[in-house]
Formats: C-alpha cells, sequence, structure tokens
C-alpha cells in the first residue's frame, strides 16, 4: 500500500472518506464516489488478499462477506457497502489460530496455486455458517460461482465437507501434520546396554 | 580428542562431557550434561522407525511391486509417499500469499502498456509530446527505447519489449507509460499519436504456407521462400514396406480450435531499481532464469546486476513461462522514472499477451496388419503460430516425436509446420504440442479396433513397447507403468460390462498419454555442460535446514517436493526445512517450471546435497560414538547404531561436532541428464531422463436432440514412477483432467471473420465450473524410475493427455457418430448428427444405432499376446531381464543390430525426397519452397 494521498493531476472524481467494519475493525480510508469496493480493500484499506481476476465478476476471486453475505467485491462499489461487516480472508483467523475451512483447504488439497482460495474460503464459509451438514451437491452449488484452474474443484469439497465436520464437532480439529516445533536434540529409547566402540 | 586445541586447554562446559557412570552402574555413552544450544520445542522423545515408509528391500514393509530403487537404501520414512499439505499453505489460506499485484512497494508508480488497434501495420512515428506533457506522467517508453530482440528460446529470438517497426497481432505493444495513479496512466494512453501503415494481415495459417508480400518475420538465410512458415520439421524412420497391404486403417483430418491457460492470476510485474543500482524485478515467473536472461539482453546491463524475484504464482501452465515484454517495459519504465513500477494487466491482456495451445490442423493415418500389430503412424500438423515464436520451434516437433510411443510401430513419419500469423502469440500449454496429436492417435487406434473387431484396450495392451526400450526415434524408455495403468482403469470403470453395450447416449471411451519428465537437453546450448538443475544447503547451529533452490513453485508443489526429499534424507521433519526460492540471488540456476522437469532434476539435485550433508553427520557421529557409518541409521532427528536405537547422538550433537572448526554446514547436488539420444536433426527433441504414462477412461451422456455432453465419472490412471506426495499427485491429475475436459467440451479462442479475437475473458472464454466436472477417481500407478528421485517422475502435464481422446472415444460409444473437431459444442455435435442421420434416410436422433462389437478372431491373438507381454514386462520391470529391446522386436528384428543393416528400405530421414512432396498434407507444404540460402538469397 503507498503510504501518501495522491491529489490526481487530471480531472477524476474527488475522493471523500469511507467507512466500515472491516474483519471486525472501523476502518477509514479515502477513495473516490465511483470506487469498487476491490479496489478500497487492496489500495486503501491493504486487505490484498482480496484476489482481481477478471475484471468483470465471473471469477469469483474477489469474493468477501458482506453482513456475512457472499458478495462479489469487484461488481459492488464501495459506497454500497459503507458502514457495513466486510469480512475479507485476512478476518478468518483468530491470530495465529486458523478456522476449520483454512486448515482444512490445506490438508486436503483445497489450495494449489491458492489465487483463487480466498474466494472459495469465503463462499465456504457462508455456506458452512448458513449449512451446517452440506451435501456435496450443496456444497458445488454453493461455489460454482468461484472459478478454479488447479485443482478441478474436487480436493476443493472434499475440504469443505471436512470443515463441515470439525465445525459441527463431527470431527477433531485436525492434528498439524507434523509438529511445528520439533525439538532438534531427542532424547533415544532406554539406556543403552553396552559401552561405545563395541560391535556385536 | 582435540577439545584442548582450540580453546587452549580451558573447558566452556562444565562438568565432564563423556564417561559418566550412572547410579544403577551402567556407563552412559557420549551424553553432554546440558543440552546443546538450539535444542528446546517439542517432541523430546525420538519416535521408533515408520516401517510403512521403508521399502522392502531394506527391512522395511512398504512393498516394492516395481522393483528396488538405488535411492531406497535412503528412505528413513520419514516424509516421501505420504500425503500432505503443501509447506506454503498456510500463506495461500490466510491471503498472505504475495503474487504479482501485491507487490506494493514505497513510492510506487503505475505503468500502463499501449497495444495495438491494428492486427498488422507498420509504425510510421510515434509522437510522445502529448503524452509527455500530461501533468503525472513520470516515464514514456517505445521500441526505440529497447532495439535488442529477445525470445524464450535462443534460436528464436523474435520479440522486442515494445514494437521497433510493425507490430503483429491486435494487442501487440507499442508503447508504455509510468504515472503517478492508474487514472493518469490511463488517460496518458490515449495521448499517444502514432502514424501507421496497416498492412493486409494473415489469418489463416494455410495461406501462411504461401508466399507473402510482407512475411510477419524475416529469418535471414533460413526463410522459407517469402513465407510465414517459422519451423518446418520432418521426420521419417522404418519399414514402409509394413504398411501395404494393411488389416485395418484409419485416416482423420482433425481441427482443435486455440485454448488457452486460464490461470486465474492475471500477469502483474513489479520493477524497482535499488539504491544500489540493481534491478528487482518482482514476477509471477514459471521461468526466472530465462527472464533474468532476457532482461540483460533487452536491457543491456550484466546478468550480475539483475536479481529476479519471482513472486507467488496464482497459476502458470505454460502461459507464464516466457520472457515477457511487459517485464521489459515496467522496467525501463523503472529506470526512467527513477521509482518503482507496476504494471498489473486487465483480464483482456492476459489473451492478448496468450502464448496459448496452437489452432491446429493434425492428419493422423494409421495401419494395422494381420496379427494387428501398428504397423504405421503417418502424421501431418500445421499449427498456427500467431504473431511471434515463443515456445513453437519446440511445439512444431512435439507434434509429432511423442507420438512415437508408448506403441510399438512398423513404421514412422510426420511433416510438421508452424506458421506466423497476425494473431496473439500460441507457446506452450501443459502437454504442449503433444495433447493435439495424442487425441487423433487415440482416436485412431479407437477407429481401426473397430475394423479389427477387437477390444481397444486389448488392442494396446498387445501393443505396448515394454520397460527399458527404445522407441523408433530413440527415445530411451526407462520405467513405464503404461500397461498397470490400462488394467486398472479398464477394472476400476468396469470396462469389460460398458463398452459397445450401453444404449444410445451413454458411452465409455479410452484414452492414453505418454509425456516428458523433464526435456533432456536445454534450450540453452551455451554453456553447455551445465547442470539442469543446482540446489545448495545450509545448516547453521540452530539445526534448521535451509534449501536453496531455483525451483519455481507454480503451485504444483516443487518446493513441498523439495523439502520432502530433503526431509526424507536427513530423517528431519519437514518443519525443520526452510527452502527458499523465489530469488535468483539466492537460488542458484534452475532452468523453469516447462516441461515437466522441476520435480525430477531439483529433487534429484536436492537429494544429492542432502547426501553430502548426510555423509558430514554420519562421520561426527562415527567420531561421537564409535560406530562407522554403514552400520548406523538416520531416524526422527537421531542417528544411532542400528543393533541399538540407544546407542546414539541426537542431529543437533551430531551437527555442532561436524560443525567444529568449520561453522556451518554448506553442500551443494547438481543433476544433469545424462547423453541420449539419436544424431539426426531435431534427435534432441522429446529426449527426456524418464517419460510418464497415462491411461484415462471417461464416461459420458450424450443428449441426441441437442449435442450437449455431459462427462459423468473419469478413472485415471497415471504412472507417476513414484508418489513422493499423493495428495498432490491426485490434485494433479483431477486438475489436468478440468483443463482437458475444458478443451474438449467448451473452450476455444473465437477468432471472428475480421481476425478480432471475440472472447478475451472469462465470461466467454469458458472453463469448467464445478458443475461440469466429473467425479474423477484418481489412480497412482508406481513404476519406480531409476533415474528418478525416490522413483519419481513427473505428474504435472502427462495427466491433461488422455482425457481428450477418453471423451471422444466416449462420445463415438454413446452415438456412434465420429467427431474429429475440438471442442465439441453442442452445436458441433447436433452438425455430426444431423449429416448422420441424413446419410440414414432422415431417421430420428434418438434412432439413431448405439455401436456394438463382436469380437473377431484377432481378439483371441491381442489377449494371448497380451499375456505374454505382461510376463515379459514385469521381468523387465524388475531388471530380471535386462535384454536389449528396441522397437522392432515385435516386427522381428534384432536389436542388437542397427535396423538398417536388417531391413533394406529401412528409413531414417530429416527432410522429405521430392518424389514424397506430393503425397504429404497441409504441413508439408511448408516444404514445396526452398529457404532462402538454397535460393541464391539472404547469405
Amino acid at each position: 500500500m503507498v503510504g501518501e494521498a495522491h491529489v490526481s493531476m487530471i480531472p477524476t472524481t474527488p475522493k471523500k472518506v469511507w467507512s466500515a467494519n472491516v474483519n471486525g475493525h472501523a476502518v477509514q480510508a479515502l477513495a473516490p464516489s465511483n470506487a469498487i469496493l476491490l479496489d478500497v480493500l487492496r489500495d486503501e484499506v491493504g486487505m490484498l488478499g482480496v484476489k482481481r481476476g477478471c475484471d468483470l465478476g465471473t471469477c469469483g476471486c474477489c469474493t468477501v462477506l458482506v453482513n456475512g453475505e457472499p458478495r462479489l467485491s469487484c461488481l459492488c462499489l464501495a459506497g454500497q457497502v459503507e458502514g457495513d461487516d466486510i469480512t475479507t480472508v485476512e478476518g478468518l483467523a483468530e491470530g495465529a489460530h486458523l478456522a476449520p475451512i483454512q486448515t482444512c483447504f490445506a490438508t486436503h488439497g483445497g489450495s494449489q496455486c491458492g489465487f483463487c482460495t480466498p474466494g472459495f474460503l469465503m463462499a465456504a464459509e457462508a455456506l458452512l455458517d448458513s449449512n451446517p451438514k452440506p451435501s456435496r451437491e450443496e456444497i458445488s452449488c454453493a461455489i460454482d460461482g468461484n472459478l478454479c484452474r488447479c485443482t478441478g474443484y474436487q480436493q476443493i469439497i472434499d475440504s469443505i465437507e471436512a470443515a463441515a465436520e470439525i465445525k459441527r464437532g463431527d470431527a477433531p480439529a485436525p492434528a498439524p501434520a507434523s509438529d511445528p516445533h520439533p525439538n532438534p536434540h531427542p532424547e533415544g529409547p532406554e539406556e543403552p546396554s553396552m559401552p561405545p566402540g563395541h560391535a556385536r | 580428542m582435540r577439545d584442548d586445541f582450540m580453546s587452549g586447554g580451558y573447558k566452556q562446559q562444565p562438568g565432564a562431557a563423556r564417561g559418566t557412570t550412572r547410579k544403577d552402574g551402567k556407563r552412559v555413552a557420549g551424553k553432554q550434561k546440558f543440552p546443546p544450544p538450539g535444542s528446546g520445542g517439542s517432541n523430546p522423545n525420538m519416535a521408533p522407525r515408520d516401517l510403512d515408509w521403508i521399502p522392502e528391500s531394506v527391512g522395511g514393509k512398504e512393498p516394492q511391486p516395481a522393483g528396488s530403487h538405488i535411492h531406497d537404501r535412503y528412505r528413513t520414512g520419514t516424509s516421501v509417499g505420504k500425503p500432505r499439505a503443501l509447506v506454503d499453505s498456510h500463506a495461500k489460506v490466510t491471503g498472505q500469499a504475495w503474487y504479482g499485484d501485491d507487490v506494493r512497494l514505497q513510492n510506487e508508480i503505475i505503468g500502463k502498456i499501449l497495444r495495438s488497434p491494428h492486427h498488422y501495420a507498420k509504425i510510421k512515428s510515434i509522437d510522445t509530446s502529448k503524452v509527455e506533457a500530461l501533468p503525472g506522467v513520470l516515464a514514456v517508453a517505445t521500441g526505440q527505447d529497447a532495439p535488442n530482440t529477445f525470445g524464450v528460446l535462443p534460436v528464436t529470438k523474435d520479440e522486442h519489449a515494445m514494437a521497433v517497426e510493425k507490430v503483429r497481432h491486435v494487442g501487440d505493444l507499442v508503447a508504455c507509460v509510468a504515472a503517478v495513479d492508474e487514472a493518469t496512466a490511463m488517460e496518458a494512453l490515449n495521448l499517444f499519436e502514432i502514424e501507421w501503415e496497416v498492412l493486409e494481415p494473415v489469418f489463416d495459417p494455410k495461406k501462411g504456407l504461401e508466399d507473402q508480400d510482407e512475411p510477419i518475420h524475416w529469418r535471414g538465410k533460413y526463410h522459407v521462400g517469402k513465407t510465414n512458415v517459422q519451423k518446418r520439421v520432418f521426420q521419417e524412420f522404418g519399414d514402409r514396406s509394413l504398411v501395404e497391404e494393411p488389416s485395418a486403417s484409419s485416416h482423420g483430418k482433425w481441427r482443435m480450435e486455440g485454448v488457452h491457460h486460464g490461470f486465474t492470476e492475471p500477469h502483474a510485474v513489479v520493477a524497482h531499481w535499488d539504491p544500489n543500482g540493481r534491478l528487482q524485478l518482482y514476477t509471477p515467473q514459471q521461468v526466472p532464469h530465462y527472464a533474468h536472461r532476457a532482461l540483460s539482453t533487452v536491457l543491456e546491463v550484466p546478468m550480475h546486476q539483475i536479481n529476479v524475484i519471482r513472486t507467488f504464482v496464482g497459476g502458470g501452465f505454460g502461459g507464464k513461462s516466457d520472457p515477457f515484454p511487459h517485464e521489459m517495459c515496467a522496467a525501463i519504465l523503472a529506470r526512467k522514472a527513477g521509482r518503482p513500477v507496476r504494471i498489473n494487466f486487465s483480464r483482456e491482456e492476459v489473451y492478448w499477451i496468450n502464448r496459448g495451445r496452437h489452432p491446429s490442423h493434425i492428419e493422423v493415418k494409421m495401419t494395422a496388419d494381420e496379427d494387428a500389430r501398428i504397423s504405421g503412424f503417418d502424421i501431418d500438423a500445421l499449427i498456427d503460430g500467431g504473431g511471434f515464436a515463443s515456445f513453437g520451434h519446440v511445439t512444431s516437433y512435439y507434434n509429432g516425436v511423442l507420438a512415437t510411443a508408448p506403441y510399438e510401430l512398423g513404421s514412422f513419419h510426420y511433416t510438421g509446420a508452424r506458421v506466423w500469423t497476425n494473431k496473439p502469440a500460441s507457446g506452450a500449454m501443459r502437454g504442449h504440442g503433444a495433447v493435439n496429436t495424442r487425441c487423433a492417435v487415440e482416436v485412431g487406434l479407437d477407429e481401426m479396433s473397430e475394423q479389427l473387431e477387437v477390444d481397444p484396450i486389448d488392442l494396446r495392451l498387445a501393443n505396448l513397447l515394454p520397460p527399458h526400450s527404445r522407441t523408433i526415434s530413440g527415445f530411451r524408455i526407462t520405467s513405464n507403468g503404461m500397461r498397470e495403468a490400462l488394467e486398472r482403469v479398464r477394472e476400476g470403470s468396469n470396462w469389460d460390462q460398458k463398452f459397445r453395450q450401453m444404449p444410445l447416449g451413454k458411452g465409455i471411451g479410452i484414452g492414453c498419454g505418454f509425456f516428458i519428465s523433464g526435456s533432456g537437453l536445454p534450450i540453452h546450448w551455451d554453456p553447455n555442460r551445465f547442470p539442469h538443475a543446482t540446489v545448495h544447503m545450509q545448516i547453521d547451529m540452530d539445526g534448521g535446514v535451509t534449501v536453496h533452490t531455483g525451483a519455481a513453485d507454480i503451485g504444483q508443489g516443487s518446493t513441498t517436493a523439495v523439502a520432502q526429499v530433503v526431509s526424507e534424507v536427513l530423517a528431519l521433519p519437514i518443519e525443520m526445512i526452510h527452502v527458499r526460492s523465489h530469488e535468483s540471488d539466492t537460488s542458484p540456476v534452475d532452468l523453469g517450471s516447462y516441461s515437466s522437469r522441476v520435480t525430477f532434476m531439483n529433487a534429484n539435485a536436492a537429494i544429492r546435497a542432502a547426501l553430502d550433508i548426510r555423509e558430514k553427520l554420519l562421520n561426527a557421529a562415527w567420531e561421537m560414538i564409535g560406530y562407522h557409518p554403514d552400520v548406523l541409521v538416520l531416524n526422527d532427528r537421531r542417528i544411532y547404531y542400528k543393533h541399538d536405537p540407544a546407542v546414539g547422538v541426537s542431529y543437533l550433537e551430531a551437527l555442532h561436532k561436524a560443525q567444529e572448526d568449520k561453522g556451518s554446514l554448506i553442500a551443494s547436488g547438481a543433476y544433469r541428464s545424462p547423453p541420449m539420444g539419436g544424431v539426426h536433426k531435431g534427435a534432441a527433441a522429446g529426449l527426456a531422463p524418464a517419460y510418464s504414462f497415462s491411461a484415462y477412461v471417461a464416461e459420458v451422456d450424450v443428449d441426441v436432440e441437442t449435442g450437449l455432453i455431459s462427462c459423468t465419472d473419469v478413472w485415471a490412471a497415471h504412472d507417476c514412477g513414484k508418489a513422493l506426495n499423493p495428495l498432490a499427485v491426485e490434485g494433479q491429475i483431477i486438475g489436468s483432467c478440468h483443463m482437458g475436459l475444458g478443451q474438449v467440451l467448451s473452450e476455444k479462442m473465437v477468432y471472428g471473420r475480421t481476425g478480432h479475437l471475440q472472447n478475451p475473458n472469462l465470461l466467454e472464454y469458458k472453463i469448467p465450473s464445478v458443475h461440469e466436472m466429473p467425479n474423477v477417481t484418481p489412480i497412482i500407478v508406481e513404476s519406480s524410475d531409476p533415474e528418478g528421485p525416490f522413483g519419481a517422475k513427473e505428474a504435472g502435464e502427462g495427466p491433461l493427455l488422455p482425457i481428450l481422446p477418453a471423451v471422444v472415444n466416449a462420445v463415438y460409444d454413446a452415438i456412434g457418430v465420429r467427431i474429429r473437431e475440438l471442442p465439441l459444442t453442442p452445436d458441433v455435435v447436433w452438425k455430426a448428427i444431423s449429416a448422420k442421420t441424413k446419410s440414414m434416410d432422415g431417421i430420428d436422433p434418438t434412432d439413431l444405432p448405439a455401436p456394438r462389437l463382436n469380437h473377431g478372431p484377432l481378439q483371441a491373438t491381442l489377449v494371448e499376446r497380451g499375456n505374454e507381454h505382461r510376463e515379459r514386462d514385469k521381468k523387465r520391470q524388475r531388471s530380471e531381464d535386462t535384454s536389449a529391446y528396441v522397437n522392432g522386436v515385435l516386427f522381428g528384428f534384432d536389436p542388437e543390430r542397427p535396423m538398417e543393416d536388417q531391413v533394406e528400405g529401412w528409413k531414417t530421414a530429416v527432410e522429405p525426397v521430392p518424389e514424397q512432396l506430393a503425397e504429404l498434407g497441409l504441413a508439408g507444404k511448408a516444404w514445396l519452397k526452398k529457404e532462402q540460402r538454397h535460393m541464391g538469397g539472404e547469405q
């Protein structure tokens, strides 16, 4: 994010203060009245996790939640959601503690290049908030506004199904694949039975 | 002991370091009283050896049906073979992964590119005065600022940063501007005053084969006549006499539309000349090294003054694997303005830069003899290159040479030609030129099966090249899982109960694939003994392993693969392995993420570096506990005597011992493909240190009244040698199905009658949504490649090839109409159905006869031969039979003698003789003209 407010040299729509609740924090930014939400979130508020993919509202990469509902931020004027609760991918985790949907996208192959991932996470989160036990068909319908070119969607559906189970409490929160803080100096098993240097 | 030498008698650690006796009278060997600096963290106890993940050949429980591997003794059960999350997945799921447009430097300004509105035109003059006068514009550049050419292949450097003399397609770069904000930059684009001389454009590659008034590029003495032919290929091998009097033959003429990679991240680039005057270029690149070379050439700055920083890449698939003109533009603007410049593409611009799959005209003829052996392939491929060469020189070869396997052939002929047209340039796209030809070949086999009255799977099973053989073109085949792939999809799909037995509108089809696991010869000849991949490793006293690799992770998981093999060799959890791969300053050269080379070559280089470190650690442990490395075991952060796990040292202790007097441990590993292949012109194209094999069965529903196809199920078997990370391999298989399915059913770059690209957006360029996807059952076949890292081969491109023919063949099984055009959109299918019903006296489409199969006498011949070959292949795979095998043995030739000595009339030719010219197809017309140097032209 550039740390200065430009005064444009050519005639453009004048900027004014825009405010909303982004990821639980009151936020203010300077934006022209014709700014789209995507640009304000990325360029002014610093939420670079919201992605621009297609300029046309066809790929879903820019999906955010507005008052809990998924919305294409590229087809939404910032002014339309002034004052609303906006959730981006940056708002899913609680500090270092990832939401189940985030962990499952990692452990079930839902994310390969990762560019479409934020959009899918928001759509999935909205689904799971309203439907704790979606069928695979229902999951497909919830994400049919999101395009992915890497995964072929199957492992994305697997990830969302797995996250739903965890959120419902039907499956335990996954342990990390391996310990994130392994001790490089572990102890061996019981005591040695012979002194060193004595070959059997 | 040397402990007194360095410290002059002063002991830094309190207490005795060795040989204390404990309360119960037992001696404790080599334990320090205080834990070494750097210890701490969780999991304080060593886990027992995970025998399920250690191969049988070295005492574990992991089965090895394909035989043992030289890397088996380095398996520690830590990482290889276990499905796991990608090591950078945390960044992706939290939105912290930084792609091209996410790099926001202090003081940045915005760059925009002025693009040509004309298909083909000369630039008479560019007046930038009004642009420069616009307040807020900080830099302007045109082609005059960068006259040096570049291109991804050194043999075809035909691109400029911006057009110098003429523009060659709508969207071609003309000029660029950088300004304080996007609005100013966009306004500035309107202020360029350009005088054009519009030229007559060429859109049809067939037209490009003829002499032109103004060829789109000029190749000097190599230029073919005055045409737009960029590259022509001819290869002929084998015994043509085998083709005479075939028992079956297939002749198909195909038309495949151009398709695009369709990644979700549009291109973007940030260029910044840092305070030391060096260029820092941030770009989502598949080939940072090639971009590095090209930048140096274009900017006239030595490579050591440029740092190419590969950002996260939001999908590549060959669409981000060229050095790009917009990268040059950003660097030029940033140098002029003295501020960082960020250029990001609109989705439309992504189509102007293109590099997608070539629109193709492919003609395939094939014959089979009385024993249902494949006596000949004749392939002609004319491909539409668009405005620039890109990877096209290589595409021209791959459209033919990669059809020389997996089947054994009596003879093989390929004529190829790539033609420039005034359209956005075609380039490399997942699977490259092999994809379209493979589809045509596999459908031809289906047609021949019908004539021979045999099952198409059995036809294939009885005609496969075995493991450890050579193709008719001289490619070295090592591991080969084709047979197992075919057998497993046959079983998984219930093929025998369904093929040619389902009702009208339901069909099942088979398709196979064969692909390189890394190009065997690098595209840069000089210096030509350079390794293909180098990996550096560094461990300091904290125990963390830093791996430096140039491997470009584009979402395929190369970073994870490298971390996994290091983790495996050193028996360390993957969390202790940190891979640094983003910057050319700190990464040794890797040639790039294309031709499916990265896992194979970088993991191999990483293993070599890790083995060096392993040796140092084992030697240190030897000094500490007195047992020779041959009897030491690495397991879960410890090194111990193999007969007594309690007798050992921790990794950290061994590390600190190894570091005495040296400090950091550093190792370097490199990989280079062994020399191989023939010596004929073009012999290198298609060479690879290993090949992947795949077989897919697709099941479809076709609505005969609307032409709508729905693919319901795919059984997808892919031989990847060894799945280092099965979760990732399955992801690649399913993702490839998605991309290939798109090409079959809905994707095409639509050019209208005036030559304009009509659908440069994701609404009208239709990539499959979740609803279009079938149920994919990925099946991993592991043939354990002798040269692969732990046996692994590629799984990035090969899995795409089979889905096209599987679906096309399934459509035939469903409706009895063979269509040789892609994509099979409903209007195309409907036209074909209409033509068929008309030819049957205007019956209702719902009365079309669904195809049926009654096995003829050759079916039994094939099954018997297939069974014989299965036994032959099992022995060869497990190296129980190491006899020579070359293409031709099936036809009775001796593998130990050159074919030319055995067969009169055995051909090896790289140029057509004049008598053949009349028989050649479309691409053959490229051979009608002579090169300039043979016409007395350009010397």
